[in-house]
């Protein structure tokens, strides 16, 4: 159903929230390039936690600060790590991917993360590498934005 | 798209990127209802392609989580 209200700091609060519960993830997918300062628009977060049962518990703890509204089944699911997990009995929408299109290792894909923002973001030639194995109409729309958004970050951050 | 529309968003993206972090959430973090999709409380899915599969068998084909089509294919193949 439509939401009543909707808050654009909703990256923010995650930020805040995961880092008391020390979850280890990463922002990803346009979320992720928005923080990096891609001019694009989306309405939800995506996150990348490592995938163990006791993030997952951490995890779980963070969101229940955020006033998302979780039932056992749900727990169970993100304790668990199923692949994906979307949640929209909160405050915004959050997508749990615990194993994103295109990207093989969490602890490669962390290797190579970027915090320019002060957030945790995976870099963008992953955004832009898990964008294109996804494979769908919208990620064909988005691919060349992004692809130019790279090449205008990538420059500026050699300046 | 051709290459003059791709300059405009380049100097769209340098503009951008001189916003504060703060405001790159307040033009970026925007709100549009999305049929079936937001109607669920939550999912879950063993598996990223069981999620797509969802999506496309679920999700009306305006959203573009459906088949790509041809030169769609091409754009997403071109590496």
């Amino acid at each position: 159903m439509p939401r009543d209200q909707f808050s654009p700091a909703q990256a923010q609060e995650v930020a805040a929230a995961f880092a008391a519960h020390q979850v280890d993830y990463m922002f990803i997918g346009k979320s992720g390039a928005i923080l990096l300062g891609y001019p694009g628009t989306t309405q939800d977060v995506d996150v990348y936690p490592r995938k163990d049962p006791e993030n997952g518990a951490r995890i779980i703890g963070a969101l229940k600060d955020l006033s998302f509204k979780l039932d056992p089944t749900l727990e169970d699911e993100i304790v668990q790590g199923k692949d994906f997990v979307q949640i929209k009995s909160g405050p915004f929408d959050i997508d749990l991917v615990f194993a994103p299109d295109g990207i093989d290792s969490y602890a490669e894909a962390k290797s190579r993360m970027d915090t320019s923002s002060g957030f945790p973001v995976l870099n963008i030639q992953d955004i832009i590498a898990s964008k294109r194995s996804a494979g769908r109409p919208r990620d064909a729309v988005e691919l060349p934005l992004l692809e130019a958004f790279q090449e205008v970050y990538e420059k500026r951050k050699i300046r | 798209m051709k290459d003059d529309d791709l300059e405009d968003f380049r100097q769209q993206c340098e503009r951008n990127l001189q916003r504060s972090v703060a405001d790159r959430m307040r033009y970026g973090f925007c709100y549009v209802y999305k049929p079936v999709l937001d109607d669920a409380p939550w999912r879950s899915f063993d598996s990223t392609a069981a999620y797509r599969k969802w999506c496309r068998e679920n999700l009306p084909e305006y959203l573009g989580y459906g088949e790509p089509d041809a030169l769609q294919k091409e754009i997403l193949n071109a590496a």
